[in-house]
């Protein structure tokens, strides 16, 4: 189908035909769930147990229950919230920027990207609605016709514009992984017996391979590609806004979207090689998911994580330059205020750790490549931290400076957030193919599998429409 | 009549032989999108584009207009003294609400056009082709010569050869 190049690696190694395309990537569908998938499981429930407790106490109890106050308003909740909607990032960049680039080293990871751009995303919703601190009254944003004295929203606020942003890319996303899914829920309906066949019947809507269908099919994907990539950068940039547009020394930077759009991509590979690194292992995919796309991903993170790093110093160059003494004190308090450390953890692990992955070595060691993706979770969880707290923190009255800490609620939120993260990625581990078994079939050389077929006959295929 | 094939190389010549020949050929079943087969046996470029460009401008419309109804012509809203009709802060929404219209109304229009919906039970040609098999099916009309056919499919490297009399 394709024609491979001798100088490249192949991006599917083991010599595999597309039935053992089908057959590797649905054994853990088809299978008794692993003990290591049980265990995994378990704790994330467990973690996500914590997560409900925790927003069920901050929904009875109320915002009082966080360590807030009249200084800094804003702290742990919008933090995650953007640590989390920067994850979702990297799913809908490696599935639509690397579609219209035509990077075929997406196919094998791009499924499993989605899934976690969706359940990132959901986890970044619930920490806006409990931050409202009144959830049930979380569809005001939102422009109904209204009983309070016709009262409609305020178009000219970014809170808003996230609203529509956020729920637009959560939607988005979902439509796009689904018209991946469909092919490949096909494949399982079709080897699948009793009340399986029947539910995956139900969401294959039909699906019958047939060539006039693949055509409508490019064609969607190609265009959902196109309308995604523009949208990925606009949320990212929506919810920089949040904070740009104000007039807060720290926030009020117009280097703000696009130092956040490099942001989440930094931390969205970072969360998507914490993942691939152990599910290759655990699943058994180490032949689809090679070497060479944890290299090409380690490439990605120290660009991002580089660009981070420039911004981070031109934010600092300009507020020197500005000459205006609030912007100068809001950077100089971050570095060498009371919250130095976070603001050094934040250098440290986005700006200078990545820079390893200048070696050989550090690209194509898999352990160590799973250290440094859970030091970019944590330097990109930092970034908004210190984003958020040490320009609120010393605000323009010193006498109302003070500091902010977490109480055991809001950390138990956060902790928790990773349990309904993990145990939705587990499910989805457990009951979809997570790799895109229709993409990768594309990708195998069509010769390597059949040889009772002459060779010079492939190939004249593959000059006709390869 | 069908013939199953196990390698996208042999489908693309079997059918670019089978539709130079003259023969009916009603559509083929793969696992995977064959780039440019769908030329081969004659499919039309699909308006799913234009529907999507159709939508996106639905969508900007209406972004437009709700935003400039509801804070300009319905009831004004005095915040910080900012302008109540102001274009550039509306267009962040504009554009999100383009591309969701787009999104759902050229996927609506895609299931429509191949009838698709959830729950519905397609006549599957041949379960194997979702798989690693690919189905060349050609019609067959009283004119067309039965035994060359089954000929060229076999010639051109068939694995099975079989007739369906349900229509497809």
């Amino acid at each position: 189908m394709s024609y491979e190049s001798p100088i490249r690696e192949p991006l599917v190694t083991g010599g595999k035909t597309y039935a053992d395309v089908t057959r590797d990537i649905l054994r853990p569908l088809e299978n008794n769930a692993s003990k290591s998938w049980w265990i995994g499981f378990s704790i994330s429930a467990v973690v996500l147990a914590i997560w409900i407790a925790a927003t069920t106490w901050t929904m009875l109890e109320g915002i009082g229950s966080w360590g807030l106050n009249k200084t800094v308003g804003w702290a742990f909740d919008i933090t995650n919230f953007v640590f989390w909607v920067g994850i979702g990032h990297a799913g809908t960049l490696i599935s639509a920027v690397l579609l219209l680039f035509r990077q075929k080293w997406r196919m094998s990871i791009n499924r499993s990207a989605e899934a976690m751009t969706i359940f990132a995303v959901i986890c970044a919703a619930s920490f806006i609605l409990s931050h409202m601190g009144r959830p049930w009254v979380a569809y005001w944003p939102i422009p109904l016709p209204n009983a309070f004295g016709s009262l409609w929203v305020n178009f000219n606020s970014p809170l808003v514009w996230d609203v529509f942003a956020i729920s637009t890319y959560f939607s988005v996303s979902l439509v796009f992984w689904y018209i991946g899914l469909i092919p490949d829920i096909a494949t399982v309906r079709d080897r699948a017996q009793g009340i399986r066949k029947f539910v995956y019947n139900f969401f294959s809507m039909g699906w019958n391979g047939s060539t006039r269908t693949w055509h409508r099919y490019e064609m969607i994907s190609l265009i959902l590609a196109g309308i995604s990539t523009p949208l990925v950068f606009s949320v990212h940039s929506i919810v920089s806004m949040d904070f740009a547009t104000s007039l807060v020394p720290g926030w009020h930077t117009t280097i703000f979207p696009p130092y956040f759009v490099a942001g989440a991509i930094f931390s969205g590979f970072g969360m998507v090689l914490t993942l691939l690194v152990i599910g290759r292992v655990v699943l058994k995919q180490e032949e689809y998911i090679t070497m060479g796309h944890l290299d090409a991903m380690c490439r990605v993170v120290m660009l991002t994580g580089t660009m981070v790093g420039l911004a981070y110093i031109t934010e600092f160059f300009v507020a020197a330059y500005s000459g205006v003494e609030y912007e100068q004190y809001a950077f100089i308090n971050r570095a060498s205020g009371p919250y130095w450390w976070s603001y050094w953890i934040m250098m440290s692990c986005n700006l200078i750790a990545p820079q390893v992955f200048w070696t050989k070595w550090a690209r194509s060691t898999p352990w160590f490549i799973f250290l440094m993706s859970i030091i970019v979770n944590i330097g990109m969880w930092f970034e908004r931290f210190v984003i958020i707290v040490t320009s609120l923190h010393r605000d323009f009255l010193p006498s109302s400076w003070t500091m902010y800490a977490p109480t055991f609620t809001e950390v138990a939120i956060l902790i928790g957030s990773f349990g309904l993260f993990f145990t939705l990625y587990f499910l989805f581990t457990k009951y979809l193919p997570t790799i895109n078994m229709a993409e990768v079939k594309s990708i195998i050389p069509t010769h390597a599998h059949d040889d009772h077929h002459d060779t010079a006959h492939a190939e004249k295929g593959d000059v006709a429409h390869g | 009549m069908l013939g199953v094939y196990d390698n996208p190389d042999t489908v693309f010549a079997v059918t670019e032989k089978l539709v130079q020949s003259g023969y009916d050929v009603h559509d083929v079943y793969t696992p995977f999108a064959v780039h440019n087969l769908d030329k081969v046996i004659g499919v039309k470029r699909t308006r799913l584009s234009t529907a999507a460009f159709i939508f996106a401008m639905t969508g900007l419309l209406s972004a437009v207009t709700l935003q400039t109804y509801t804070s300009y012509f319905d009831w004004q809203m005095n915040i910080g003294g900012k302008p109540s009709l102001h274009i550039p802060t509306y267009i962040p929404i504009t554009f999100e609400l383009s591309i969701l219209f787009t999104a759902f109304g050229m996927v609506g229009c895609f299931f429509f056009v191949n009838r698709m919906f959830f729950g519905r039970n397609t006549d599957v040609i041949d379960i194997r082709v979702t798989d690693d098999r690919f189905v060349i099916a050609v019609n067959i009309h009283s004119k067309t010569d039965v035994k060359a056919l089954e000929q060229a499919f076999v010639s051109g490297g068939a694995l099975e050869v079989k007739e369906r009399a349900k229509e497809i």
